[in-house]
């Protein structure tokens, strides 16, 4: 193991924050890994259910990475995949029946997404990745992070999408009834996966561009 | 490290009992809550079936939803002859044991029928679907339909929520000009494609991607509507009776 005596670090030293704001920019989950796609297509028709669903996956992620992280040393390799699975689909079922009981019309919105949060690569790719290999305080940085990360590209295609394809923001109407009178028309395509995946496909290559990251 | 085989079962014990333990005690203590919910979203789309809905992009408030219910919908229990079953009301309905009492809704203004709700329900491709539909008083028109539960694929099944789908049910019949039931078909496809002008009334069209769904809502629709027809009929020798 790394984490044998090593000089003591501060809670927000340089590395730290690296753990957290990398995958917000250059090593994004969705832009530069391409994980959690489906889930990002699903449930950026408008904005509430996107940021529902951003909170949902980093609240799992920060979690299971905490879990998986304080019990790395006690998980025994043989079985280590079937226990990261087990936390995760604990947490996500519990995140469910909270939806359920409190935000019920968001939760029948966003149906078997939730649930399939428990299958999002991003979740057990972290937990595999970086919270078996760290201390909790890391695994922590890297959950929020990668949740962010997750989560504000969630957010912008959402918003693009809302405002293209329904002419609303978080359910406000933004065009006057005027606009559409002279001949304006949402953009249904947008509406529809298609739009998802033109406005993923301009995500990428912009973030792609600014941070100068390449895929090999 | 490597741990020892005993170690391995004991964990794994120990994870699944603690998970466990933590979801059980989740689902209940959060069950009343969820209950609730589902009992105004059941609530809410008995007043939608019958046209009555928030304004686009709104929501009604559970306080509305109550309120709305209240001064709108009447609730009954008919029995298989299409008796009104006195002394019980739909929510007490227990579906194993009570096979032949059905629930029934009214939308009633100034002690006036205006229209008459029924559940619908059903299995689709991978799960049952559950809805309303609202009947004019002529037990012929359909006035709505609103399928508010159910497991199918999103995109495709799931689209039969969509009001662009249970909109064409509007104004269909679910009976010919002599009474007799001929329920309303999802056709693959378009109406218009496959069905002549005439019989149009009792076809609706179709979801592409989504024919058994479709197929399971035309079987269960149908069966449904079977178990109401006595009560339709009864209500149709009443109406008769008041005009002559």
């Amino acid at each position: 193991m790394s984490d044998v005596k090593q000089p003591k670090e501060g809670l927000f030293s340089k590395k730290n924050m690296k753990i957290f704001t990398n995958p917000i920019s250059e090593n994004n989950p969705i832009t530069f890994q391409v994980l959690g796609i489906c889930s990002a297509l699903a449930v950026t028709v408008q904005m509430r259910t996107a940021l529902v669903m951003a909170l949902a996956v980093t609240s799992v992620l920060t979690l299971s990475n905490v879990t998986i992280s304080l019990l790395r040393k006690r998980i025994p390799s043989k079985i280590r995949i079937i226990v990261e699975l087990a936390v995760v689909a604990t947490l996500v079922i519990l995140v469910d029946q909270i939806l359920k009981a409190f935000l019920f019309d968001i939760s029948k919105q966003l149906s078997v997404f939730v649930g399939l949060i428990i299958t999002n690569c991003i979740i057990m790719g972290r937990a595999e990745a970086f919270a078996l290999q760290n201390k909790p305080w890391p695994s922590v940085l890297d959950g929020l992070g990668n949740g962010l990360g997750y989560g504000w590209i969630l957010m912008v295609i959402a918003m693009g999408r809302e405002i293209l394809g329904s002419g609303t923001f978080l359910g406000f109407s933004l065009f006057p009834e005027s606009f559409y009178a002279a001949g304006y028309e949402n953009m249904g395509l947008m509406v529809l996966a298609p739009g998802a995946f033109i406005l993923l496909g301009l995500l990428v290559w912009v973030q792609r561009t600014i941070t100068k990251t390449v895929h090999e | 490290m490597q741990h020892s085989n005993a170690y391995t079962y004991r964990f794994a014990a120990t994870v699944t009992i603690v998970c466990s333990v933590l979801l059980a005690s989740a689902a209940t203590l959060l069950k009343p809550y969820q209950t609730q919910n589902e009992l105004l979203d059941v609530r809410k789309n008995i007043l939608a079936s019958v046209g009555i809905k928030p304004e686009e992009g709104k929501t009604f408030s559970h306080k509305q939803v109550e309120k709305l219910y209240k001064e709108n919908i009447k609730e009954f229990v008919i029995d298989d002859k299409g008796e009104v079953v006195d002394g019980i009301t739909p929510g007490e309905l227990d579906p194993k044991k009570d096979k032949n009492r059905f629930p029934l809704y009214e939308k009633q203004k100034d002690g006036q029928v205006e229209s008459i709700v029924l559940p619908i329900s059903g299995k689709g491709l991978w799960s049952t679907i559950y809805g309303y539909m609202a009947l004019n008083t002529d037990c012929r028109t359909v006035i709505g339909v609103e399928f508010y539960k159910h497991g199918e694929t999103p995109g495709l099944g799931s689209e039969i929520s969509t009001s662009s789908f249970t909109g064409q049910y509007k104004g269909k019949k679910i009976s010919d000009e002599n009474g007799k039931l001929v329920s309303i078909t999802i056709v693959k496809g378009k109406v218009k494609d496959s069905i002549a002008d005439e019989d149009a009334w009792h076809y609706v069209d179709g979801i592409s991607g989504a024919t058994l769904t479709g197929r399971g809502i035309n079987i269960f629709l149908e069966k449904d509507l079977k178990k109401y027809t006595p009560f339709f009929e009864k209500v149709l020798a009443q109406k008769e009776a008041d005009n002559e």
